[in-house]
């Protein structure tokens, strides 16, 4: 489902009639804040008007008090976009919040904007100039969510910004960034018949538009994928891979491969290499083919039998490839998966497999590493399994840990460390597994967390329950590595939370190892800086509770103080009898001893 | 710290109190009736049998002779607290939904819901005045056109009701003319629970809002504040240390699903000075409708959805507990 945004239609229709009506708007700016247009409205006659009027008064009063209204007309009939003012600018806001969207009838969906909107619009000048060289500076690409779904694809406006002055280039549903050189937006209803605009592809650099492709309604995001050094992205359609090189956005070869029944296709994280399936064909056996790029050399086909499903899982630096094999064998019902594991780094690929007695739930390489980690089973009994691909042609399993509250698996981006997580429906169970020596280092919960995120060194994680799962207990927390937890953070209507990615090293391979050894010196440093910014934190509250105390010990005073003064009058009221303190008047205490039964215990004395 | 769990109710809690001297602690429901149970042990008292609709409120006198209830059952019953023995009914339009007697135990106020047709009102009765009781005529009624009143509570001398509204608003009634002396609004959704400190200078208000403040009785000068992600349910205000405990809870629609262990439902205390939590009291199967802290201090009460009333001792350590000043 994509949400869309006509914005970028309704302006061009307005322009000419805007241009009159702002060269005679009133000079105050207050006063346009609080003004929304409301566009798609029926178009009616003077005996509807007033039946409109109240309708339109009743959907709107509801953000706050209406202090002005204007219908434009035109031939006898309003024109099917009205000005509605309110009280204040914060009204204005709510009712563009809630009503944008709103659903009248069959033909007629509300579009709201703030009217000042269209003012910023209209005041860019006439005049083009051509712009000065520009030093170049760093981009920032700012996505303005307009209709946030807990899915993947959203409704974004998309500003490309330099230099920090704002110009809307155009509305879109999803995008993606790629080397920072390129990016990819998705916009279905912008696309015609001869001129391609479902997918564009864009130059980070220059803002030009390289390329616009057609796409299907049932295509699967993303629908490119990228070689991963950019210089070559390809595409999966009915019975066809297509291949594109830049920076030319032409057809590598000018022309598509022709792969029957092809499935799926997924890019080699270090090397241009693509790995695609093709499922049985009659007699032929269903495969996998690991293809070069740009020689389209097949430098490895694997044959499958009684395949029902593949999924390809790279480890990270391409070093091999997991092929997640569904089969029904001959002769039986049920399914059984293997892995099938490539080694890309030997020669010849050579393949291993590994045959799973159970359904897998998930599955993680380690990156960086050679292991990778299994969740298998069926809820209850749930196992974590996790191997070692060695270098001498085995697969060794490490360690099984059985009964675990898991689905989904997280492994630090340095390796080594994991985290198996029972998300949403497992009510945030956590296990922190060092899988080195496979031990469980710790075990924890973040009661329905739906979101583990590693930070980039692998030191910290954070597990966070998402306004968009759980509507209560918003939340994000902290943990070492090792499961220690370090922060709560409560956030009302917390959604995501993403770690900064870190650039690749300055340092050169040698600093990195001077550091290394001389890390005892450094160390001393830092831990001195963090018991100095420690301590200076804590200075900051502690200044901030005595201030609170002294205020509130102030109006306490102040007020045992008059009730001193009233105490006459509470002694009157109470017949003389003091009732100031618990023990005022211990004379009028009644000693009473009472028994409580309490227990009954019987001791065997044994034989006389 | 170990507590003691009172199963007096087959529904869920709506008001507790102890009396002055803290030796008793009363506890209503939906489910009719008024229990009154020793603190120091959890052992119970007695049943006060009468009401035929959910018991929304309860109050006892200073002295601890009478007893004051208020129910769906549009009825305000007096209630002798030794015997059980019913005193007085008051028959209302409305639900009563809140009570309290004033600090020299004479003079009874109790407000009515907004429901079918009848307005919110405020009623004074006169206890030393038989007549008023007799003919059901209050001394003073004052109704409450905008918003109805859904808790209340006595000043220090029985001069005025400090009332808190549906729609956030507090405030002060003189018991005199019935006039609104003061009012303030700091709250933004419904007041659903007003406790005074020991001394009645002080009272604290509990909110929808998420939020539970600190006011002072008199000026109604707002004094501070309590931010929590959850609707406030019920607080109240330590008479010995600089402590405010809080009970809340979802709001129903959200509770999805619940841990068969431990109940996950806590009582929430902050330092009254700080505005900072520093503990909490798991246990409740269900959101936390009430609580009271002894009027000694060394323990406090809480009275869940659940029907379950748990009476808390303190450890030694909440004594000693101190946030770095």
């Amino acid at each position: 489902m994509f949400l869309l945004n006509f914005h970028f239609i309704l302006f061009l229709a307005f322009a000419e009639l805007l241009g009159d009506i702002l060269r005679e708007k009133p000079q105050e700016a207050d006063g346009i804040d609080s003004v929304i247009v409301v566009d798609n409205v029926p178009q009616v006659g003077p005996d509807r008007l007033e039946k409109l009027k109240n309708v339109i008064h009743k959907i709107f009063s509801k953000f706050g008090k209406i202090t002005n209204e204007f219908y434009p007309e035109a031939d006898g009939k309003t024109k099917g976009y009205i000005f509605l003012e309110y009280s204040v600018p914060s009204h204005a806001h709510e009712a563009v919040k809630n009503a944008d969207g709103y659903k009248l009838d069959k033909q007629h969906t509300f579009r709201v904007n703030l009217f000042t909107d269209f003012d910023k619009y209209m005041s860019i000048s006439d005049e083009w100039e051509p712009p000065e060289k520009q030093p170049f500076k760093d981009f920032v690409i700012y996505l303005k969510p307009d209709n946030v779904c807990p899915e993947v694809h959203s409704s974004f406006d998309f500003y490309l910004s330099r230099n920090m002055t704002l110009k809307p280039i155009y509305f879109v549903s999803t995008v993606f960034f790629f080397f920072f050189r390129y990016v990819v937006t998705f916009s279905p209803l912008m696309d015609t018949k001869d001129d391609p605009q479902a997918i564009i592809i864009w130059d980070v650099l220059t803002g030009q538009k390289k390329r616009g492709f057609h796409c299907e309604s049932s295509a699967h995001w993303p629908i490119f994928k990228w070689s991963p050094d950019g210089k070559f992205f390809a595409r999966m359609t009915q019975d066809t891979l297509s291949i594109y090189e830049t920076p030319s956005m032409g057809l590598l070869d000018k022309k598509s491969l022709k792969i029957n029944g092809i499935k799926d296709f997924s890019w080699s994280p270090g090397d241009n290499v693509i790995a695609f399936w093709v499922p049985e064909d009659k007699d032929i056996p269903a495969r996998v083919t690991l293809m070069q790029l740009p020689s389209r050399n097949e430098i490895r086909v694997r044959n499958l039998f009684n395949v029902v499903d593949c999924k390809l899982h790279w480890q990270k630096n391409g070093d091999y490839l997991c092929v997640k094999v569904d089969r029904t064998p001959k002769g039986t019902q049920g399914i059984v998966t293997n892995f099938e594991i490539f080694r890309m780094r030997e020669k010849q690929v050579p393949v291993d497999v590994v045959e799973m007695k159970e359904g897998i739930i998930a599955f993680a390489w380690e990156p960086n590493g050679s292991r990778f980690a299994v969740l298998h089973g069926e809820s209850p009994r749930i196992n974590a399994s996790f191997y070692h691909v060695k270098s001498n042609g085995k697969i060794d399993l490490i360690k099984m840990f059985d009964k675990q509250q898991a689905n989904s698996i997280f492994w630090s981006p340095q390796g080594q460390f994991l985290v198996l997580a029972g998300l949403r429906s497992m009510n945030g169970a956590l296990a922190f597994v060092d899988t080195s020596d496979c031990t469980m280092m710790n075990i924890a919960e973040h009661y329905m967390a739906s979101d583990v995120e590693w930070d980039p060194t692998g030191r910290f994680v954070v597990t966070s329950v998402s306004w968009w799962s759980h509507k209560v207990d918003n939340a994000f927390w902290l943990w070492t590595f090792q499961g220690r937890l370090l922060q709560k953070n409560n956030k009302d209507r917390f959604c995501q939370l993403l770690w900064r990615p870190r650039p690749p090293s300055l340092l050169s391979q040698e600093q990195i190892k001077a550091i290394k050894k001389d890390l005892k010196r450094y160390s001393k440093i830092f831990e001195q800086k963090d018991r100095l910014s420690q301590s200076k934190a804590s200075k900051d509250l502690v200044d901030k509770r005595r201030g609170m105390m002294d205020e509130y010990r102030t109006y306490r005073e102040a007020a045992m103080k008059m009730y001193q003064e009233q105490r006459p009058l509470r002694l009157e009221l109470r017949g003389g009898v003091d009732t100031d303190e618990l023990d005022s008047n211990v004379d009028d205490w009644e000693e009473e001893t009472i028994e409580f039964f309490i227990n009954e215990e019987i001791i065997p004395i044994g034989d006389l | 710290m170990k507590p003691i769990l009172l199963q007096g109710h087959e529904r869920s809690l709506t008001q507790i109190k102890y009396n002055r001297e803290g030796d008793l602690l009363f506890s209503v429901a939906k489910d009719q009736f008024a229990n009154v149970w020793y603190s120091v042990n959890g052992e119970r008292l007695g049943t006060y049998n009468g009401h035929s609709g959910a018991v929304w409120c309860v109050d006892v006198d200073w002295d601890t002779k009478n007893v004051l209830t208020g129910s769906a059952d549009n009825s305000c019953r007096l209630w002798d607290c030794e015997t059980g023995k019913q005193l007085a009914m008051l028959e209302t339009n409305s639900a009563v939904r809140t009570c309290g007697f004033d600090f020299s135990g004479n003079i009874i106020m109790f407000s009515t819901d907004k429901q079918m047709g009848y307005q919110c009102y405020l009623n004074y009765f006169d206890l030393r005045d038989p007549q008023q009781i007799e003919d059901n005529q209050p001394y003073l009624s004052i109704p409450c056109s905008e918003s109805k009143i859904t808790s209340a509570v006595w000043g220090p001398l029985g001069e005025f009701v400090v009332a808190g509204h549906e729609n956030g608003e507090i405030n002060q009634f003189s018991a005199k003319s019935g006039e609104i002396v003061k009012k303030i609004k700091e709250h933004t959704k419904q007041i659903n629970d007003i406790q005074t400190s020991v001394d009645l200078t002080m009272f604290i208000t509990a909110s929808k809002d998420c939020a539970a403040k600190m006011f002072d009785t008199t000026s109604l000068d707002h004094i501070k504040s309590f931010k929590t992600e959850r609707p406030v349910n019920s607080a109240a205000i330590s008479p010995n240390m600089e402590h405010v405990v809080m009970g809340g809870g979802q709001e129903a629609m959200e509770v999805t699903t619940t841990s068969t262990r431990i109940g996950k439902f806590e009582a929430r205390f902050f330092h009254a000075a700080y505005e900072e939590e520093f503990g909490r009291v798991k246990g409740h199967f269900g959101p936390i409708n009430c609580v009271a802290f002894h009027p000694d201090g060394k323990s406090y009460s809480s009275g869940g959805e659940d029907g379950y009333v748990r009476i808390h001792y303190f450890d030694p350590q909440y004594f000693d507990f101190e946030l770095e000043a």
